[in-house]
């Protein structure tokens, strides 16, 4: 029995093949340009499963069965070498750059494997480790700045949405999301917002769809970015592409023996909030909006709450801003916490003094655990990958989580020689509890950016919620009336009036694969991708009303009650089934002409369905979350049925020279359920060539690789659901039935929309590929939009549905790769992306220079106007006279326009880029990556509210005599203003001139609510530069060397700390991050209520055996 | 390669079964509905409009300086910008009403009805579809001057001109005079789909008759003698009784409860207070109205309580606690909403009387009668009205001033809770006085500027328009506005 088990340990040691081993070889492999060692480098016995892989020295040492005595040496773009055997147990082999696989074979539309030299079209590759080293819960947001040309925008929001754009917005109000693909399949990437959410009204962000991919399971991502690159998957790709290939079952391999390969990767992150995200208080005054309530200063109630006869004096707890007393620690008060019996200081007076413990002190550090098992396999007749993954994070705020549960089971069987079966199953169960509120309503950080008291300590909150479970604020509508009035305790909110969501996923499908001649197969896939969602939203029992419920709009999110207790719930179904069916062909014509093609067809059918329905009036029973607990009558449910189909018939053919020019060309005819029979089918033609002109320069000591690259494509699309006959909205009845007009008008005329672009590209390495660059160059433009126009309500409608507009999109964009430093055991890798696009709205249709796209409050809209980039934030301005903005010569004030449609600036940023470094040295890897987005703008309600109440540290300030910039105007003379102002006076002079021109003097009052703040000031005033410069990741990894391992059953261990957005370096927007937003849309560029930012670190554990 | 043949055949034969563009049905809304449901909604959101006291939508009263704010005082200081009130105003009035009422009309027009078949009634349904969309008009020209109207709701006109607000109040009135012609009272009508009347023609030919005294008369100080005609024809038959008020009631559950409790009550905040504007001119009279506009507030500092009316400082901060608020009865849920009363209309003819155009009775028996329907509406008695008529300062003999000062005092009380009737009949009688808060961002608004939208949506239009009516500013004089 012992000798058994040491057996067995030996096999897992050492492998199976011991057991026939007849002698060793060992051996060095190395590069033939400069003779570095290769580590990872695969040494195969020929006509065997048996191999090994050279470690961190370039060594080997691999045992070889008596009858074999050929040995295969490759690396990845590297030629291959064949080392026939001879008397020797020691071979070194030095390996030389293969031009062929120098470039490498890229996924294609379609899932086709190509030579990346023979493609006419940019795409960029990000290799899986780069995705998921990052533990975010999306991993969308791991491209940033990886890419060049992407824009990924990352909200703050637990599970939030990410906006991903590539090559800028071509869509005036549709989709300008990138459509993701796994294997093959089209992946769902929705996002269930409601459209109030994303004007900055009530609501949560559920996130995008795309989120349930595990970047565990990703093996590696392609991004597509041009049409010519994504005319082959129609209408849905004109935004762009990311092609994600998961992982597959494979054999020996780094670190990886023969047999069932089992990985565990263990980590955890943690994240810390970074303040520079958050505002900073001034600590001088506390609640009120000014000096007109009672007692002394008039900033207090006076009231004899509890009945002794003598009048006490209360801090104004209905007040949510900080503009009242200043603060006095021998001043005694009686505040919020005095109202309540439960409270230690009912009826005591206590000191007036700023919070000890702020708002910063409600975060949690959020943490994140992620567990994932793979197992798999690979031999001849096929390969399997199992992995699971488990996710767990605790949010920011209290209360709140996020958890998945993600299996994939990937397979394919070799049937025979001809026939290739493979199927995937993918299920993800996804669950989030207690989201954060975004925009303006009900949202906590509303509270903290906006409108609050700085002398609420909000622990002191904690604790009275914790103590009693009830709702006791800070902000009573009077100390008389244990009432909340604007704003419950913020642990009630989180602890009760949570929001929960459940996402039940599956996505899968079955293929087959069958080679009818060498040159020609034929492939046939059913995939699926469907899901299950619910979203329930609660308002408790004793909760300040809110909007809540059913109102008006399709979602029923627009014009909502107030409610001070609720139930909601949405159940979302969706479903996407494709069919497909290709034939493949690749045949050499002559010795130097190669003819590849592809004819197939597509057939897709997508169903949405959604059913909202609500309580009304509020809850019977206190804590019961159910429909049949409504006190009023259940108000009228939304209910959406969306069905699209889309028949595609499409082929494509590339000619290849001597692999020297290549041509390739598709054509794709889409039939589309959503246009009118006589519209519903379009053709779009893309056409792409490529010259790989270092082929012709045969020898050249610097230039390893030289390609130019030119293609033109158009792509067509249909419209969305439901836009061509008119249709009625019912209402609730009063009375009796009660019917609407739609306020869109419906369009039966429409026609396919159209993008057309023209891209060309050069890309080069140069000193063997130590450097090398891919520059593109396109134009795009977008035209015969179908869209929703904003009208002018006076024609009855607030949209009608026309083709129109023309938004052109150029760009340039630059990838540079560098080796600036290789040694034996040293190495540098430098990345660096950069791209600029310009973004500008050519046509809307006859009569229309502006489409609205946003209205926000404040005033702010966000527009496509004719000859603007798309996206331009528009609002009051200042009013200016030579340049220099005009202050009324009576108040000091500055003037505002009384028009609201100047243009403020733009959402679109001037240019983005990143730079990712990696260094390694022996099993060391350090990389670090730097992210920039330059210029842009960004309107922040924040600031446009918050310095009005008096909560930012601008607020309270010495003035220019020195003075508390919140004391009064004192006049030398009150009578004679023209004697100027006494050496005492508060206030403070806005840089300007008056109206006449002349500099001007006259001092401001900052002694009551709104004089920094919107009150006084125009839209202008609050609108940022968005740039920002941000240490986006750093990690480093550590690989135990194999020579440790060697007397193990475990082969491989990594251990990997990373830092993600550690540092935000340059930023302008104030006391936020400047890519928080409401989450994923064409509406960007308005802060408002964000979580702060964190910096998260993690600890990773990776084990292969 | 049997079995790629089966698949392949199973997706052809699966494309060619379904006719791909049905799928694009929309199966859950319907694309024909009755002209009467469209009315019934048209109606319910015009009342929701007039009535409503949400900062977004409506704030005549503080415009009449009935209520001010308390805390948040933009409103109240005249910011119409932050909360794009003139928008959802015109979007309101625009969309949500006067589209509504123009397809009810189209539908019912093309309705061959079954019952009694006659003309009559299809023409009584169309005269109230009429009537209610003169009314929304004339507030959209009283509102803002200048308004898109005879190339309005035409969504092939995606940048409809603004017509001459005179022109547009003009035609209103003759269209009044064409609907007010084709009613037939004993024919069918809308029934319960008018939430109104419920169909009764003889109380909607009261209400046109009404409406077109109100409109006469608003021109009154600019053509006299185009006025007068209209005042006497429609005179002869206007609202005689509080039966016969405009007014709808509304219902206990949400969505269909009076707007007011939906922002007073069911929002739990404490926006309002009356102001003393209103309070201290009604403490002055006695007014028996008082405990039914406001609540008693307890200004004493001693254990002794002193409950008096006591109002909040117009445009200022205001202490919630501090003040009287807003009656209770006026924040019931089924409390109803009017758009015209008795009260009003007598007040009209008291003026019309005053004008010197022919009307039967004195502006002295309007003028008392106007009172008295007020009084006794709100739950005061006869002798209540009696006591208050006696009193000098509100007798019309003696009462202080001109007829406009007269007259314009007792409508301004009598029109409580009527902010934008209040606002207006304050602009043509310029009385009672009101003044801007000191921390107001203009003078007294003569009209609402137009909407942020129409600016960025219908650029030219709204330029023009701006032009031609003296800039698009809160402070310009409308057409009718003489003095």
């Amino acid at each position: 029995m012992r000798k058994f088990t040491l057996f067995l340990a030996l096999m897992f040691c050492i492998g199976l093949q011991v057991a026939l081993a007849q002698r060793t070889i060992t051996g060095k492999v190395t590069s033939a340009e400069d003779s570095t060692t290769i580590p990872g480098a695969t040494v195969l016995v020929k006509g065997s499963a048996i191999g090994a892989i050279t470690d961190a020295d370039g060594k080997y040492k691999l045992t070889i069965p008596k009858d074999k005595n050929v040995i295969i040496f490759s690396y990845v773009g590297m030629n291959t070498i064949e080392v026939t055997l001879g008397e020797g147990s020691v071979y070194n082999v030095a390996l030389s750059a293969s031009m062929k696989e120098l470039e490498g074979v890229v996924i294609t539309a379609l899932n086709i494997p190509r030579e990346k030299k023979s493609l006419g079209y940019s795409t960029q590759e990000v290799k899986g480790d780069q995705i998921s080293t990052i533990k975010s819960d999306n991993f969308i947001n791991s491209l940033s700045g990886k890419v060049s040309g992407i824009q990924v925008k990352k909200t703050t929001n637990m599970g939030g949405s990410t906006n991903i754009l590539l090559r800028g917005n071509k869509s005036l109000t549709g989709d300008n999301q990138v459509l993701f693909v796994i294997d093959g399949v089209p992946v769902n990437n929705n996002v269930t917002n409601t459209s109030t959410q994303s004007q900055g009204g009530m609501g949560y962000d559920f996130g995008n769809a795309a989120s349930d991919i595990n970047p565990d399971n990703i093996e590696s991502i392609n991004v597509l970015k041009g049409s010519a690159a994504t005319a082959l998957y129609g209408s849905r790709a004109g935004a762009g592409v990311i092609m994600i290939t998961t992982k597959k079952g494979v054999t020996a391999g780094e670190n990886r023996k023969k047999g069932i390969g089992v990985t565990l990767n263990s980590s955890v992150t943690m994240g810390f909030v970074d303040k520079s995200t958050f505002p900073t208080y001034q600590k001088d005054y506390g609640a009120g909006y000014g000096h007109y309530y009672d007692g002394p200063g008039s900033y207090w109630y006076i009231r004899d709450v509890n009945n002794d006869g003598v009048d006490e004096q209360w801090v104004v707890t209905s007040e949510d801003a900080s503009y009242g007393a200043r603060f006095d620690p021998n001043l005694l008060v009686y505040q919020w916490d005095a109202v309540d019996k439960a409270s230690p200081n009912y009826m005591k007076a206590t000191p007036w003094v700023a919070a000890k413990n702020g708002p910063i002190t409600f975060f949690n550090n959020p943490t994140t655990y992620i567990n994932t098992v793979t197992l798999d396999n690979a031999s001849s007749r096929g390969s399997y990958l199992l992995s699971y993954t488990n996710y767990k994070q605790n949010g920011l705020l209290p209360n709140s989580e996020l958890k998945k549960d993600n299996v994939l089971l990937n397979a394919t069987w070799n049937v025979n020689d001809k026939l290739t079966a493979s199927g995937s199953a993918n299920y993800t169960l996804n669950k989030g509890l207690g989201r954060n509120s975004t925009g303006y309503s009900d949202n906590i950080m509303t509270s903290f950016r906006q409108w609050m008291q700085t002398n609420v300590d909000i622990q002191e909150q904690n604790h009275m919620y914790f103590d009693t479970k009830r709702n006791i604020t800070w902000n009573w509508a009077d100390p008389t009336v244990e009432q909340p009035i604007f704003w419950d305790n913020y642990y009630w909110t989180r602890y009760e009036n949570y929001e929960s969501d459940q996402r039940n996923r599956f996505l899968g499908y079955a293929s087959l694969d069958y080679k009818i001649l060498k040159w020609l197969d034929v492939y046939g896939r059913f995939s699926a991708d469907t899901y299950s969602e619910l979203q329930e939203e609660r308002r408790a029992v004793g909760s300040i009303a809110a909007p809540f419920g059913i109102g008006n709009g399709p979602d029923g999110s627009l014009n909502r009650s107030d409610q001070s207790s609720g139930y909601l719930r949405r159940d979302i179904t969706f479903s996407e089934y494709n069919y497909d069916l290709m034939a493949n062909f690749n045949k050499d014509l002559t010795k130097n002409l190669n003819l590849k093609g592809v004819l197939g067809m597509n057939v897709r059918r997508t169903n949405y369905n959604r059913l909202i329905s609500a309580t009304n009036g509020g809850l019977g029973v206190a804590g019961l979350y159910s429909l049949q607990n409504s006190i009023g009558p259940l108000p009228l449910s939304k209910e959406l049925k969306s069905k699209v189909g889309v028949n595609g018939i499409y082929g494509s053919v590339s000619l290849g020279y001597k692999s020297l020019i290549y041509l390739d060309g598709t054509l794709r005819r889409d039939h589309s359920s959503t246009l009118p029979v006589d519209k519903s089918k379009y053709y779009y033609p893309s056409i792409a060539g490529s010259f790989v002109f270092s082929n012709l320069v045969k020898d050249s000591k610097w230039l390893s690789f030289g390609k130019v690259r030119l293609n033109y494509a158009e792509v067509g699309a249909g419209a969305s659901f439901d836009r061509l006959v008119d249709k009625y909205d019912i209402i609730t009845p009063f009375n009796s039935p009660s019917v609407s007009v739609n306020g869109t008008k419906q369009n039966s005329e429409l026609d396919p929309e159209r993008t057309k672009s023209i891209e060309g590209g050069l890309e080069m390495s140069f000193f063997g590929r130590r450097l090398g660059f891919d520059l593109a160059m396109y134009n795009t433009n977008t035209i015969n939009q179908i869209i929703p126009l904003a009208v002018s309500t006076a024609t009855g409608y607030t949209y009608k549905m026309i083709n129109a507009g023309n938004i052109e999109n150029k760009g340039v964009e630059l990838a540079l790769n560098a080796t600036p430093l290789k040694g034996k055991h040293f190495k540098w890798d430098v990345a660096i992306n950069w791209a600029k696009n310009w973004n500008k709205v050519i046509s809307l249709t006859e009569g229309v220079d502006n489409l609205q796209l946003g209205s926000y409050q404040g005033g702010i809209t966000i527009n496509a106007r004719v000859g603007q980039p798309y996206g331009v934030i528009e609002g009051t301005d200042y009013v200016y006279l030579n340049g220099r903005k005009v202050v009324d010569a009576t108040t000091g004030r500055y003037k505002k326009t009384t028009n609201s449609d100047n243009v403020l600036g733009n959402v679109n940023p001037d240019w983005t880029g990143g730079m990712n470094n990696t260094l390694t040295y022996r099993n060391w890897a350090l990389s670090f990556l730097i992210d920039v987005s330059k210029g842009g703008s960004i309107f922040s309600l924040d600031m446009y509210y918050g310095l009005a109440t008096g909560l930012y540290k601008e607020t309270s300030y010495d003035n220019d005599l020195g003075n508390p910039v919140r004391d009064p105007i004192v006049w030398l003379d009150p009578n004679d203003h023209t004697k100027g102002y006494d050496p005492t006076s508060g206030g403070f002079i806005n840089e300007g001139v008056n109206p006449d021109g002349s500099e001007n003097k006259t001092r401001v009052s900052a002694a009551n609510y709104g004089t920094f703040g919107y009150l006084r000031n125009p839209d202008k005033a609050f609108v940022y530069d968005a740039t920002f410069v941000k240490l986006r990741e750093i990690s480093i990894a550590y690989n135990i060397p194999a020579s440790v391992l060697k007397k193990c059953f475990i082969t491989g261990i990594t251990i990997s700390a990373v830092a993600s957005n550690p540092w935000i370096i340059y930023k302008k927007l104030p006391y936020a991050d400047p890519e928080s937003g409401l989450g994923a849309g064409n509406l960007q560029g308005y802060s408002v209520g964000s979580l702060p930012s964190t910096r998260d670190f993690t600890l990773n554990l990776k084990l292969t055996f | 390669m049997k079995k790629i043949v089966v698949f392949l055949i199973t997706i052809l034969i699966f494309s060619a079964c379904t006719k791909l563009e049905d799928l694009n049905k929309n199966v859950t809304d319907p694309t024909a509905v009755a002209g009467e449901a469209l009315f019934t909604g048209a109606q319910k959101n015009l009342f929701d409009q007039m009535i409503n006291t949400n900062v977004n939508n409506n704030i005549f009263r503080l415009f009449a300086q009935y209520w001010t704010e308390t805390t948040y005082t933009d409103e109240s200081n005249y910011d119409l910008v932050t909360r794009t009130i003139p928008d959802n105003h015109w979007d309101i009035l625009y969309r949500d009403v006067l589209k509504d009422l123009d397809e009810s009309g189209k539908i019912i027009k093309a309705t061959a009805y079954p019952a009694d078949g006659s003309a009559a009634g299809k023409a009584n349904r169309l005269a109230c579809v009429e009537i209610l969309t003169i009314y929304t008009y004339s507030v959209l020209v009283e509102t803002f001057g200048n308004v898109p109207y005879s190339k309005a709701l035409d969504i092939n006109n995606l940048a409809p001109k603004y017509d001459d607000g005179l022109t547009i109040y003009k035609d209103l009135i003759t269209r009044l005079n064409t609907a007010i012609a084709s009613i037939d009272p004993g024919a069918e009508n809308l029934g319960d789909a008018d939430n109104m009347y419920h169909g009764d023609m003889a109380q909607w030919l009261k209400f046109a008759n009404s409406l077109k005294l109100r409109m006469a008369l608003l021109l009154a100080d600019l053509d006299a003698g185009y006025a007068g005609p209209l005042v006497k024809d429609a005179a002869a038959n206007v609202i005689a009784s509080n039966d016969d008020n405009a007014k709808i009631v509304y219902l206990g559950a949400q969505p269909n409860t009076n707007p007011i409790y939906n922002d007073l009550v069911a929002s739990g905040r404490h926006d309002f207070v009356p102001t003393s504007v209103i309070v201290d001119a009604m403490n002055t009279l006695n007014d028996p109205r008082r405990q039914f506009y406001f609540t008693l507030v307890d200004t004493s500092s001693t254990a002794t309580p002193a409950l008096v009316y006591y109002g909040g400082v117009y445009g200022a901060s205001n202490d919630f606690t501090a003040f009287s608020h807003v009656a209770n009865a006026i924040q019931v849920p089924t409390f109803e909403g009017t758009i015209f009363d008795w009260s009003e209309t007598e007040f009209l003819l008291a003026e019309a009387a005053a004008r010197g155009f022919e009307v039967t009775g004195s502006a002295e028996e309007h003028y008392n009668t106007a009172i008295r329907a007020s009084i006794t509406y709100w739950g005061g008695t006869t002798a209540d009205a009696d006591t208050y008529l006696a009193n000098p300062a509100v007798a019309y003999a003696t009462a202080t001033g001109d007829y406009k000062q007269k007259i314009g005092t007792q409508m301004w009380i009598a029109l409580y809770n009527r902010g934008f009737e209040a606002w207006t009949e304050w602009r043509k009688f310029d009385w009672p006085v009101l003044v801007a808060p000191p921390d107001a961002l203009t003078a007294l608004p003569l009209r609402y500027t137009y909407p942020i939208e129409e600016q960025t949506l219908n650029g030219a239009n709204y330029h023009a328009a701006a032009a031609a009516i003296g800039g698009d500013d809160v402070t310009t004089k409308l057409f009718w506005d003489k003095h």
